[in-house]
């Protein structure tokens, strides 16, 4: 089964009293849940073995000014196919208190407490309501994303403290680490609860950039906030833009021709191709062995600079736009990415058969911070780390878009879920990214590369959007708001779902090892932060 | 072993091959005047108070063979202890204020602050919004701004070396 109207139809068969009402959304059917049963329904969606939903995302919308109430929105993907399914419940502006799903849903746990600081909406019976974006100092009672919160308010400061969870036992010590770390990386607290060298139990502690991205989102137009996505985390420029702007065009009923498609397919993928060389080189840095890492950052900088060539910015910036992209690429220009490519594929397969030569490399990479299918499972795991622990999923492949349903990517899949397997899914998608832009080259058609907005979207109207950036996939929710502007605009970076996995996967690893195990999630801090 | 000699020798110094530097707008002779105990050896710490990340894969491409800002005597330091120099990228978010006022007191004097991208420069994109108390500047005094949006690191050594040279002619 798993097709999500047949799934829709059985939800409301068995759960009558619970959904007050079904719609179908761009293909996405809707179910309206009384706030109450949106426990037993999830908890049903979840663990039925056809259907087996995942959560994709967890969101709430404050409707005001037009309608007094808050909707939470709960999108979950559904077994082999991944189609969606959306579930939503009203809140009165009164009430603020929604039934925990956590208890049924690890997925949620962070989500849950999101929407409780941005909109001080409460999920009654969530194990851990401690703040997690307002730091202690905020003050009581602000809820950014409440629409009455001025986008420019200034804060004001109050004591507060944050409890860790705690270990006590003799010879257990607590070791801080963070915010600011010792190498050029972003911001970030990590506690770790050792008992001799093997960690107990690691407490991502986040949310220090966190810039009110989603409230700058709703003071902008739809078609003008290209530049704030493509700054949401600056690795996945395109990975955003693109997301961002595949949202919009559903609200615009924008037709976006084909040459773009496969312009946006282009670039998407040399996003892909420095980040993941940029990560195969950190990896073997953080086993001391340098020369790859020195090789990597040379290729890195290679695809960095031919960017720069071909678009005029290192990051593959301004490239993206509503209906379309900003630049056309010559068959020149093509030329010599292909060419460029060529040569570095084989620079790459060298090394690679030099890394695996290096046992006391691959010694440190075999079975260190092991993530199971089962819990990355449980929490929802998506993206290079999600497919290195077995779970098979890839947006260009399970939803395609831009131009993924004619050229098709091959998904790496490994099963063993440690620091080798998330390294190997990272080797191929490089090779594999290769082989999607020389495929792009013969296939790119001849046409136009924007197309125009067909379409006023009506306030309340809203648009999601699915991008298999090179970390995981990119969610977008836009809902439209009054003379074009954005109303709400929920981010999704796969680093969000990806940092509670972390925490499983070092426990028992020894602390020197965590670098490494970071390293090889590589996730995003500005993403997640927003 | 013979494998890894032949690529060593096959790739060759790959070192300067990159595209020159736009000139930078100058750094104030006051500037320069700081950063003379640092003209041979420079200490850099960097600290993120809030960017996309962008500048930081700049700074990292730094160390990278083709750039290897080590010739030139600039290291990065793993402490605010051992720098001379804080590089601050990002618009200062409300949760990083209090600790980049303490990475400024941890960084023995004299120290140069260097604001790195158009976000530590005049928050960017993010400026007004309530979870950004930035620029740099109205926490921590600024010796040097490095605009872009991200600089890129030809643009960020071209900016180094200018505070750094020795201009005894017109010094003096």
């Amino acid at each position: 089964m798993a097709d999500a109207s047949a799934a829709a139809a059985l939800l409301k068969r068995e759960f009558p009293e619970a959904i007050v009402g079904t719609a179908s959304i761009h293909g996405t059917p809707w179910l309206r849940v009384r706030t109450n049963q949106v426990p037993l329904v999830v908890h049903y969606l979840h663990t039925k073995p056809d259907l087996r939903g995942s959560l994709s995302l967890l969101w709430a919308v404050d409707h005001r000014p037009r309608e007094a109430r808050y909707e939470v929105l709960y999108l979950f993907a559904l077994a082999e196919r991944r189609d969606w399914l959306l579930l939503s419940t009203d809140l009165s502006d009164e009430a603020r208190l929604f039934k925990s799903i956590t208890p049924h849903i690890h997925a949620a746990q962070w989500y849950e407490r999101e929407i409780r600081d941005m909109f001080g909406l409460i999920p009654q019976g969530h194990p851990d309501l401690r703040r997690l974006i307002r730091h202690e100092h905020w003050p009581k009672g602000t809820h950014p994303l409440k629409k009455d919160f001025p986008w420019d308010r200034t804060l004001g400061r109050q004591q507060g403290d944050y409890r860790f969870r705690h270990i006590e036992g003799e010879g257990v010590f607590e070791v801080p680490v963070g915010p600011i770390h010792a190498g050029i990386i972003e911001p970030g607290h990590f506690r770790f609860s050792v008992a001799g060298e093997p960690i107990m139990q690691l407490e991502v502690r986040h949310f220090w950039k966190h810039r009110g991205i989603e409230k700058l989102f709703e003071q902008q137009r739809l078609a003008d906030a290209v530049p704030l996505a493509e700054r949401v985390s600056g690795d996945t420029t395109i990975g955003h833009s693109l997301a961002y702007c595949q949202a919009v065009e559903t609200l615009l009923r924008v037709d976006v021709p084909r040459r773009a498609r496969y312009l946006r397919s282009l670039f998407l993928e040399l996003e892909r191709l420095h980040n993941h060389l940029g990560d195969v080189g950190a990896i073997c840095n953080d086993t001391a062995y340098a020369l790859a890492h020195a090789h990597c950052g040379r290729m890195k900088e290679r695809i960095m600079q031919l960017n720069d060539r071909v678009t005029g910015s290192r990051f593959l910036r301004d490239t993206m736009t509503v209906g379309g992209v900003t630049r056309d690429i010559t068959a020149q220009q093509r030329g010599e990415i292909v060419d460029v490519l060529d040569q570095i594929e084989k620079d790459f397969s060298e090394l690679e058969s030099i890394i695996f030569a290096n046992a006391s490399l691959t010694d440190r990479l075999e079975t260190t911070g092991v993530l199971t299918e089962r819990i990355a499972w449980d929490h929802g795991v998506i993206g290079v780390v999600g497919r290195a622990s077995g779970i098979d999923q890839d947006v260009r492949r399970d939803r395609p878009f831009a131009a993924y349903d004619e050229i098709r990517p091959k998904v790496a899949l490994y099963r063993y879920g440690d620091v080798r397997a998330r390294l190997r899914v990272r080797m191929d998608e490089i090779h594999d990214s290769i082989r999607l832009i020389r495929e792009i080259r013969l296939k790119l058609p001849d046409g136009p590369t924007a197309g125009e907005p067909g379409h006023e979207p009506r306030p309340g109207d809203w648009a999601l959007s699915a991008v298999e950036g090179w970390r995981g996939e990119i969610l977008y929710f836009i809902m439209a708001g009054e003379d074009g502007r954005i109303h709400r605009c929920k981010v999704r970076d796969p680093s969000f779902v990806n940092w509670p996995a972390i925490q499983w996967a070092v426990v028992g690893n020894i602390i020197p090892d965590f670098p490494l195990i970071n390293k090889s999630f590589n996730l995003s801090y500005a993403g997640n932060d927003l | 072993m013979f494998r890894i000699l032949k690529k060593s020798i096959k790739t060759g110094v790959v070192t300067g091959q990159h595209p020159a530097a736009q000139p930078a707008e100058g750094s104030t002779p006051e500037a320069r005047e700081k950063a003379r105990p640092f003209r041979r050896s420079l200490a850099v710490r960097e600290v993120d108070t809030g960017s996309c990340n962008a500048c930081e894969m700049e700074m990292n491409a730094l160390a990278n063979p083709i750039y290897d800002v080590e010739r030139f005597g600039v290291h990065i330091a793993a402490s605010p202890r051992h720098a001379d120099a804080l590089v601050v990228t990002g618009p200062v978010t409300f949760n990083m204020e209090r600790a980049l006022h303490d990475v400024y007191k941890q960084t023995p004097d004299p120290k140069i602050v260097i604001a790195l991208g158009d976000c530590a420069v005049n928050c960017g994109v993010f400026k007004g919004s309530y979870g950004v108390t930035g620029p740099v500047d109205r926490h921590v005094p600024v010796d040097l701004r490095i605009p872009g949006c991200p600089p890129r690191p030809a643009e960020i050594l071209k900016a180094l070396e200018e505070l750094r040279a020795s201009r005894q002619s017109t010094e003096k």
